[in-house]
């Protein structure tokens, strides 16, 4: 199989330079490595890619990402008064359509109010913008946390660039070991991140932790395939042009190569639905987008 | 790392509990299966916690148990409760539900595990009407049963009962249009058009045996034209107390009475056409 034929060149040269015998053994894409490789090799990854994963987002899905993104939103539909916490959001992407999102539903919900009040005078409603502390985005806050600081780096510059002042923290941390306190979050999202935690069980623990109750958990990720004509053709896409594409437009073939592999090697939907359940959330749903090539997976705490 | 490992534990007896109640059936095994655990029964727990304000978490350390064994669905019910005061000012929407999620010490996130165009929160509300109906109804046959008051005429019964049921919509009459269209969504049918028939049968079981000139299909559609028609004229109602709402039901209620008596009439006389003729055919044959 195709699959193998890569997989035998980058192993063999990996293990006979290592000669450590260090924590168990895990999957680096299709390479087996031990959990302190694998968290080191990741890290490499992100960083030298940081600078181009926009670029590389839009190029290896064809801008479909940018979907994706926004149905998450949708399924979210935060309220005005909402604390996210964005789990590997690295350049931002959730964290500013969260934004976008809570500033115009309370645009909607001040235009409401107004419609309400149209029979006060000038000067009542003048009055009732004072008393509500007049605020575009409603209190709400999104919390970005990166374990990559090349990541955050990129991130805050984007937010820079496209004027996003107000509502955004970036903060550097490990997913499998939050630096915040318990029940302090409304929302938990991890997009196109989990898939390269290493204890994927710990960082849903962690999140579980970091929920208020009633919090909701929301994992938008690359998942599998069950039609089988379509599986075929992802993975031809997959294996051949996306490092090739890596390799043109980023310059690093193996970072694509792993992320290919990293997204096989993840476990499929139902599986991963467990997981979640296992770590205690309650109503835990996933709903499959573009027939699996990606799934958003649901749990709350309650 | 104390906290990482205790949630998890319990979670997963919360949660393993569950999942064996969803399994059998719903509410008497969720108790018993979580016996061995509980200290206090939920419902002496409950009216103590809930006016002090902000639940403890359900994860909570200590002393919390009775919480967690609370199903999902009794979770929903009272999250939907909580938002309905809420309906009057921000309509049958997830925000409603929203803020009802917070009056209970939840996050708001927690209004996503409803659908967000408030139709479960419309048709926990019609349930929650139905139910009361019953009650009410319920209430008063007992009454009439201990000889403590009159039964009444199956005109004025119907009235009554559909007034009162009407009644309760007057609290979120601004608001109720919007709910009618979405229970008419495809999507809710099915459930909508069940909690209205189940509630015209009950009334109907409640208004005894007095009515034997209709069949049942008739009788439940009857009921359900006349219910339905005044509930869209108490939309446009703008007279002081929908008098007349009020008005219109007795007048199609005295209809349908009207309705049953011809119907009556039409088979007596028919039947009396037909010895009629008998009788002639009889005679001419001799």
């Amino acid at each position: 199989c195709r699959c193998r034929a890569l997989l035998s060149r980058p192993a063999r040269r990996l293990r006979a330079r290592r000669g450590l015998a260090a924590g168990p053994e895990m999957h680096f894409g299709f390479q087996t490595v031990t959990e302190e490789e694998r968290r080191e090799k990741i890290y490499q990854v992100f960083e030298s890619v940081a600078k181009k994963y926009d670029v590389m987002n839009d190029s290896m899905t064809l801008g479909i990402h940018r979907v994706w993104k926004d149905i998450l939103m949708h399924k979210m539909n935060p309220s005005p008064g909402t604390l996210l916490l964005d789990v590997a959001g690295g350049t931002g992407d959730i964290a500013f359509r969260f934004i976008n999102y809570v500033r115009s539903v309370r645009e909607r919900q001040l235009q409401r109010k107004l419609k309400h009040h149209q029979n006060l005078s000038w000067q009542e409603i003048f009055e009732s913008y004072q008393k509500d502390k007049f605020n575009s985005l409603g209190d709400s806050q999104a919390v970005v946390c990166d374990i990559n600081r090349e990541m955050l780096k990129v991130g805050k510059q984007k937010a820079q660039h496209l004027g996003y002042s107000e509502g955004l923290s970036w903060v550097l941390g490990n997913a499998e070991e939050l630096p915040f306190d318990n029940d302090k979050f409304d929302v938990y999202t991890i997009a196109f991140g989990i898939r390269n935690v290493t204890r994927i069980d710990l960082a849903l623990q962690e999140a579980y932790r970091v929920l208020k109750p009633g919090g909701r958990f929301l994992c938008l990720e690359f998942s599998h395939v069950s039609n089988p004509l379509l599986s075929r053709l992802y993975d031809l896409y997959s294996f051949q042009v996306i490092p090739v594409l890596g390799e043109v437009i980023a310059g690093d073939w193996k970072s694509y190569q792993y992320l290919v592999e990293s997204i096989r090697r993840f476990p499929p939907q139902e599986e991963l639905k467990t997981m979640i359940e296992d770590a205690g959330f309650f109503k835990v749903d996933y709903e499959n987008l573009n027939f699996g090539i990606v799934a958003i997976h649901s749990g709350f705490k309650l | 790392i104390r906290c990482q490992h205790y949630p998890p534990v319990r979670a997963l007896q919360a949660s393993a509990a569950l999942r064996r109640a969803s399994d059998e059936h719903k509410k008497e095994p969720l108790t018993s299966s979580s016996q061995q655990h509980f200290d206090s029964p939920p419902a002496g727990h409950q009216p103590e916690q809930e006016p002090q304000g902000p639940r403890p978490s359900y994860t909570g350390q200590g002393g919390q148990e009775s919480e967690d064994y609370e199903s999902e669905e009794q979770l929903q019910h009272r999250i939907l409760t909580a938002a309905l005061e809420f309906v009057p000012e921000h309509g049958w929407t997830a925000e409603a539900i929203a803020e009802g999620a917070k009056t209970l010490g939840l996050s708001v996130a927690a209004a996503g595990m409803f659908h967000s165009d408030g139709s479960e929160l419309i048709l926990h509300f019609v349930s929650e009407c139905n139910t009361k109906l019953s009650d009410l109804l319920e209430k008063e046959q007992r009454l009439v049963q201990l000889g403590e008051a009159e039964k009444k005429p199956i005109d004025e019964f119907l009235r009554h009962a559909v007034e009162a049921r009407l009644r309760m919509l007057i609290p979120y009459i601004e608001k109720w249009p919007q709910a009618l269209s979405v229970l008419l969504l495809p999507r809710n049918i099915p459930s909508s058009l069940n909690l209205l028939t189940s509630m015209i049968d009950d009334i109907w079981h409640y208004a005894g045996d007095q009515s034997t000139d209709f069949n049942w299909y008739t009788r439940r559609a009857v009921l359900t034209g006349i219910y339905n028609t005044t509930e869209l004229v108490m939309m446009q109602d703008s007279s002081p107390d929908f008098e007349d709402t009020w008005r219109f039901l007795e007048n199609r209620v005295a209809d349908a009475m009207t309705m049953s008596n011809t119907a009556s009439q039409v088979q007596s006389t028919g039947e009396a056409v037909v010895q009629g003729l008998m009788g002639a055919a009889v005679t001419v044959s001799s």
